[in-house]
């Protein structure tokens, strides 16, 4: 893996092109040629370019990897107001003194687009815009991508042996199981097993939500940390900011204050500490402006919760079009800084595997609450009086404060959105799946947009922030000390770029005929079954158990209660 | 087609880098936009284009194109010649137009003949 950076100056023709230049000199070392150095060329002179000619600066960043060569660049500038004509030919706003230099053709955003085997475009108006483009190193290659796409989702309705984003999140310790099978019970999809080996999670099944970790006593579930971008802390000397749910400022540091914390955060080189929630807020306000034009789809449902989302793909499918076309708030605040060190601290693992897929950058850091818990732990010491950036601001004489970085500025959020009666509030697995059912059944009427977290108390109460939900609604009031002359929140919500799917994960098998024979031998077999739900298999209750059997996930002996012949084992 | 030929064929000026470069070229791409020269260059084509700033340098420089021809009697300062010459490139200026060198330059390539007017 290779990687590089390089900063590009806003109106600077004269070194326009340097960039993608330094890219070529990495690219020759590497043996890179032909069509691929080709089309690498044009992609990223293209995309610097667009930098030089509408930005006041940005970055280009590169990685070479796994086959591929990712671009990335992103600018601080105008952004883009119709990318729909700005990716057609011919159309540009490039400046006078720009269009006699001889660029403004409007081919730019085409050009990369063509040359690129992967092509996404993120923009904000009046903030900025991110490319990214991928090109495969190999020739040939993309013709064969969209075949391994389809190869990926044939797998989902195949017997389970694919790992999907969420399970590569999410982190179980066998040895921690003592068998109880809460966890199984619990879980809103059916996703998990428990087996002499401990729990096992069919991975198309799983949302991410946090609530095997809630139920087990033990532990026994985590959030993995060494997924991609996983970059240790501290990121001291950096201009980093740092994004994380209100109450992973509180709990996870027993015994120091809020103002401590953001102490220590200093010392870590942030400048600026954001909370999640304020993406939250701003995703809940654009909601409520979608679902009021007409013609929307209502119950409109923002994406507040990357699990809900999940959970919406797979078990209410009828719900898609529902949901609204914004990125998850902690991929939004990624993107809000398109040039400085981010780190995000991901409540759950469907965050995490969310946040950890959205950017190719070094730039952009995910960890977990425990992570920045170490991290704080590690850091260098801290002088123990609290002190707020407010009164650091007023007392700058003071020794402790001029011996010590100073403490990251805080964002006071918006004056709170007032629950309307049109708006329905939910969270909880049990409470969200209600919801959903609700609304599937049409039995919502009246209600335009469903505000849900599968966390109770939203991403605060996490288990994996905040041992109990309802200590999560102290963050609020102790941090407020804080937020006094804190300017306010500028999140705003970031269009989604990919469509959201229907998942396949509960589908027995992706061919319509086998999936009507499998089905007929569940029912069979779940005749014999004693009907129980016990969960002494393993699986949460007969008919997963049955289709476990006939899946070949499971054996046949498994039921204490009954016996299966063998010409209904697979 | 050897440059210095394809410049003496239509009466083009050339400025060589040294005294011994004269790079082959097989293709004409000609443009007025630095979009539809990136698009169209590659390691054997000759860049023919009626703009002269030092993004044409780096464009040629990034695609291996191995020489420059400005259209419209464009007279190349030392602006250009410079670092055309730190990296190795061609240049030439053509007293005609941007489409009538252009034309001029593929009738050579193509064997045509003489194209010399």
């Amino acid at each position: 893996m290779i990687s590089m950076s390089c900063r590009i100056h806003g109106g600077d023709f004269d070194h326009g092109g340097q960039a993608t230049r330094q890219l070529k000199e990495h690219l020759v070392r590497l043996g890179v040629s032909g069509a691929v150095m080709r089309r690498a060329m044009i992609a990223s002179y293209e995309a610097e370019m667009n930098v030089v000619i509408h930005a006041r600066t940005g970055t280009l960043w590169a990685r070479v990897g796994d086959g591929t060569l990712d671009l990335e660049i992103a600018d601080e500038g105008p952004g883009i107001p119709d990318v729909g004509l700005a990716l057609r030919e011919g159309w540009s706003t490039a400046s006078a003194r720009a269009r006699e230099l001889g660029y403004g053709a409007g081919l730019g955003l085409p050009n990369i687009r063509k040359n690129s085997d992967r092509f996404d475009l993120e923009t904000r108006v009046g903030r900025g815009t991110r490319v990214r483009s991928t090109i495969f190193l190999e020739e040939g290659s993309a013709a064969k991508a969209p075949a391994a796409a389809a190869s990926v989702a044939a797998e989902e309705g195949s017997p389970d042996t694919s790992q999907g984003p969420e399970e590569r999140a999410l982190a179980i310790s066998p040895r921690r199981c003592t068998r109880c099978l809460r966890c199984i019970f619990s879980c809103p999809t059916g996703a998990l097993r428990v087996h002499a080996d401990g729990p096992i999670l069919r991975a198309s099944l799983c949302v991410g939500c946090t609530e095997c970790a809630s139920a087990c006593a033990r532990t026994a579930f985590g959030i993995r940390e060494d997924l991609r971008l996983k970059r240790e802390l501290p990121v001291t000397g950096q201009d980093a900011v740092l994004v994380v749910p209100r109450a992973c400022l509180l709990s996870p540091f027993a015994g120091r204050s809020a103002a401590a914390v953001l102490n220590a955060l200093g010392g870590l080189g942030f400048s600026e500490v954001r909370f999640t929630e304020e993406w939250e807020d701003a995703i809940r306000g654009e909601a409520r402006l979608l679902a009021s034009r007409p013609g929307a789809p209502v119950p409109l449902i923002p994406p507040l919760c990357p699990a809900v989302a999940a959970l919406v793909e797979s078990r209410f499918p009828s719900l898609i079009p529902n949901l609204a076309m914004m990125a998850f708030p902690l991929d939004a605040a990624g993107e809000e800084f398109p040039l400085r060190p981010v780190v995000l601290v991901a409540a759950c693992a469907a965050q995490l595997a969310s946040a950890s897929s959205s950017s190719l950058t070094d730039r952009l850091t995910v960890t977990t609450p425990a992570g920045l818990c170490a991290a704080l732990r590690a850091g260098a010491p801290r002088p123990q009086t609290p002190w707020s950036a407010a009164q650091a601001e007023r007392a700058p004489e003071h020794p402790a404060a001029q011996a010590a970085a100073p403490a990251p500025a805080l964002r006071a959020p918006r004056p709170p959105l007032a629950q309307e009666a049109h708006e329905l509030r939910a969270s909880g697995v049990r409470d969200v799946l209600r919801a959903l059912s609700a609304a599937e059944s049409g039995a919502l009427g009246g209600i335009t947009v469903l505000n849900l977290h599968l966390c109770a108390h939203g991403c605060s109460g996490s288990p994996f922030v905040t041992p109990d939900p309802f200590l999560s609604e102290l963050a609020g009031p102790r941090l407020q000390p804080l937020l006094a002359g804190a300017r306010e929140t500028d999140a705003c919500v970031l269009r989604r770029s990919a469509p959201y799917r229907q998942r396949t994960g509960m589908r027995l098998s992706a061919d319509m005929a086998s999936a009507i024979q499998a089905l007929g031998r569940i029912d069979e077999l779940l005749r014999r079954l004693p009907g129980r739900d016990c969960g002494a298999c393993g699986a949460p209750a007969c008919a997963l158990y049955a289709e476990d059997v006939v899946m070949g996930r499971a054996g046949s002996a498994s039921c204490p209660h009954a016996s299966l012949t063998p010409e209904v084992s697979p | 087609m050897k440059m210095r030929e394809l410049a003496g064929r239509i009466g083009a000026r050339i400025y060589p880098p040294s005294e011994t470069s004269n790079p082959e070229v097989t293709l004409v791409v000609a443009a007025d936009t630095a979009s539809g020269l990136i698009a169209g260059a590659s390691p054997q084509s000759l860049l023919v284009t009626g703009l002269a700033n030092t993004q044409l340098i780096r464009i040629a420089e990034l695609m291996d194109a191995p020489g420059l021809c400005l259209a419209g009697a464009v007279e190349p300062g030392p602006g250009l010649l410079e670092p055309a010459r730190a990296s190795g490139l061609t240049l030439m200026t053509s007293p005609y137009t941007l489409e009538k060198t252009r034309r001029l330059l593929e009738e050579c390539l193509r064997g045509v003949g003489a194209a010399r007017t």
